[in-house]
């Protein structure tokens, strides 16, 4: 992977706030890269000072090799989308379209082909000459959109562009985008606070807290293999159980998890690092499976009480509290043709698999 | 419930005869024929109108206002867009005391700035003349602009600006080609209420003017001479007319000015 953007040691304090903590990461050509994490945690302000529209306070910022220090947000390789999108009301759609190339020593005949074929690209063929006031939530952002890809950036920022948009059009523009990025082949660095739009769109994901990055993954390893807790606990759900390390030999480490008894776990299912003393195991809902009667298990059982019963259609989710201990555990199931949905109260088995677990001390 | 409503509205009715008796009479005697200023009417007649265009020293006097009215507004203006946008985009130390001493003139009385400017004036030795008078008046209009101004940038999304930015602009050809457009309305508001303001103002005119009078301060010269007066009503009645024209025009452009860029109306003046 060669490095459009190196992002080293970045700190900014806004007067005594500390916005950004020590911000290390190297960002990829054509990648499509998320910056995930809770509202305050420093997101826009990391994106900011990649565009160029904040200073730092401690730290360098390379774009495509060139130390950005002093280099004014006009003069960056970079396009933003802002999170209000920023459309000029005053301009109609194809003149905000066409902002950016006013310096451009294009003909204007040729500069109204690239406003229409950004238009188009972005699904708003002939929409060139309505008001830009005039266009509804999802026409916007494509404006937008467009707009900020028309001058061929290095890398497009784009801050919680789908924030603003309902639930269908959010989902429809989210798989839009990912292929309009593979399409035109630029750097993406999109900024959000929805997990699930981090997971589907994204190359790798930066999850923030308190302005640190705590981790740095692709979709797959950061749901299956959280460093902390924390993390855990931000992506999707997540199960957790007291757990206490017995002994590490070697690559194995034999854990003592309350109501499950001992597991023997890979070092890779500790992925923070730490493996000694009290802390916790955790498994995600989909890895607990229903026994359901005559079936038998892969991998072992543990039994317990069903507490919780939520039917979303096609899952259905159950809080089962295991024996030995008083934490409900939350499982998915697929309600599969002839599989009955239990009822609160009844005993049933889980099949769990030592190999889904995580340890963190 | 009734009764209440009826109140209202008579209190309603009254303040409108109120407020604008005074300026229905100003045509019905400016066409009466008769010297003298009361009811009843004698007969329609124009002279009035016809004696206002053989005085020179009115016509000089219009003039004088409309120049200093004109410098006052549009002076006024770009310190209020100055002040305005520095209020309302950056943070600097002593930033509200200093906000706070230049909305100052909006509560002093006005005879205690022009005493004070008269005697400042005298003193550095700067010769009273119609500049004078437009120092006076931007001192006392600018405020009012900051006001209108400030508004208007605060209803101005921040990230316009930047976005114009992020496309390759200039802070300068950002401003020319984003903010101005879209401060327009509250430009246009600016200009109107300064150049109104500057217009009627008479106490900072009457002290500080030379030996040019503008057009109240002539007014009052007049009032002395009662023969004078039916066409003094007659200029008044040019002037309301003129006044509202003024404010239609200025309105609809604020209006036009919002529509297009689909902004929410903030109120004007109409
Ligand atoms: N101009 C500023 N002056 C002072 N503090 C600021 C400024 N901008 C941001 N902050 C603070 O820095 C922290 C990070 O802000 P930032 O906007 O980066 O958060 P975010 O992760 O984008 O959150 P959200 O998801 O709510 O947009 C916040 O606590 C915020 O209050
Ligand atoms: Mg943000």
């Amino acid at each position: 992977m060669k490095p459009i953007i190196q992002i080293r040691d970045v700190h900014k304090y806004y007067g005594d706030y500390h916005a950004l903590r020590g911000i290390n990461v190297d960002i990829g050509e054509g990648e499509f890269f998320s910056l995930l994490g809770p509202s305050g945690c420093g997101k826009t302000t990391l994106l900011r000072t990649i565009a160029g529209f904040e200073d730092l306070s401690q730290g360098t910022i390379h774009i495509d090799g060139r130390l950005m220090e002093g280099v004014p947000p006009n003069k960056r390789p970079t396009n933003m989308v802002f999170q209000s999108y920023a459309i000029f009301p005053h301009l109609t759609v194809a003149e905000n379209v066409g902002f950016g190339l006013r310096r451009d020593p294009r003909t204007p005949a040729q500069k109204a082909a690239a406003v229409e074929e950004a238009l188009e690209m972005v699904g708003l063929k002939g929409y060139g000459g309505r008001a830009a006031h005039a266009l509804s939530g999802g026409q916007r952002q494509r404006v937008a959109l467009a707009r900020a890809l028309i001058l061929k950036p290095r890398v497009l920022l784009l801050d919680e562009p789908l924030s603003a948009l309902d639930k269908k059009l959010r989902e429809q523009m989210q798989s839009e985008l990912r292929r309009l990025q593979r399409q035109v082949g630029i750097t993406f660095i999109l900024v959000t606070h929805d997990q699930e739009e981090a997971l589907i769109m994204s190359d790798r994901i930066a999850v923030m807290f308190e302005g640190q990055i705590a981790q740095l993954a692709p979709p797959q390893e950061l749901y299956r293999r959280p460093v902390t807790r924390q993390v855990a606990e931000f992506i999707g759900v997540m199960n957790f159980l007291p757990a206490s390390v017995a002994t590490v030999n070697g690559a194995r480490i034999d854990v003592e998890v309350a109501g499950l008894g001992t597991v023997e776990l890979a070092a890779e299912q500790c992925p923070g690092g730490a493996r000694s003393g009290k802390g916790s195991v955790g498994f995600r809902p989909e890895t607990l499976t229903i026994l359901f009667e005559g079936e038998t298990p892969r991998g072992r059982v543990a039994e317990g009480t069903v507490e919780e019963v939520t039917y979303y259609g096609d899952m259905t989710y159950y809080g089962v509290v295991p024996d030995g201990v008083d934490v409900p555990l939350t499982i998915s199931m697929r309600n599969l043709v002839g599989r009955r949905v239990l009822e609160r109260g009844e005993r049933t088995r889980v099949a769990w698999d030592p190999a889904a677990l995580v340890l963190f001390c | 419930m009734r009764s209440k409503g009826t109140g209202f509205r008579a209190y309603t009715i009254a303040y409108l005869i109120f407020l604008y008796a005074p300026i229905v009479l100003l045509p019905i005697f400016a066409f009466n024929n008769s010297t003298i200023i009361a009811f009843p009417l004698a007969g329609f007649t124009t002279n009035w109108f016809r004696e206002l265009a053989t005085i020179p020293a009115l016509h000089h006097a219009v003039w004088n206002s409309l120049v200093i009215a004109v410098s006052t507004s549009i002076l006024s203006t770009c310190l209020g867009v100055f002040a305005a946008r520095a209020s309302t985009r950056y943070d600097f130390p002593g930033k509200g005391p200093i906000i706070g001493f230049i909305m100052l003139p909006l509560v002093l009385p006005e005879i205690i700035v022009a005493v004070s400017l008269l005697v400042v004036l005298l003193g550095i030795g700067i010769e009273l003349s119609a500049w004078t008078v437009i120092l006076g008046h931007v001192l006392i209009c600018t405020p009012f602009s900051i006001a209108i101004l400030n508004s208007a940038f605060q209803s101005l999304d921040k990230s316009l600006e930047e976005a114009a930015i992020d496309l390759g602009e200039t802070r300068w050809s950002t401003f020319r080609l984003i903010t101005f457009p879209l401060i327009m309305p509250g430009i246009i508001s600016s200009l109107l209420i300064s150049f109104t303001i500057s217009l009627d103002e008479f106490i900072i005119a009457f002290f500080l003017t030379g030996t040019q009078p503008t057009l109240p301060v002539y007014i009052w010269s007049q009032l002395r001479f009662p023969t004078k007066l039916p066409s003094i009503m007659a200029l008044g009645t040019i002037l309301v007319a003129l006044s509202i024209t003024l404010l239609i025009i200025a309105e609809y452009f604020r209006r036009r000015g919002i529509a297009r860029s689909g902004g929410q109306d903030a109120g004007g003046f109409l």
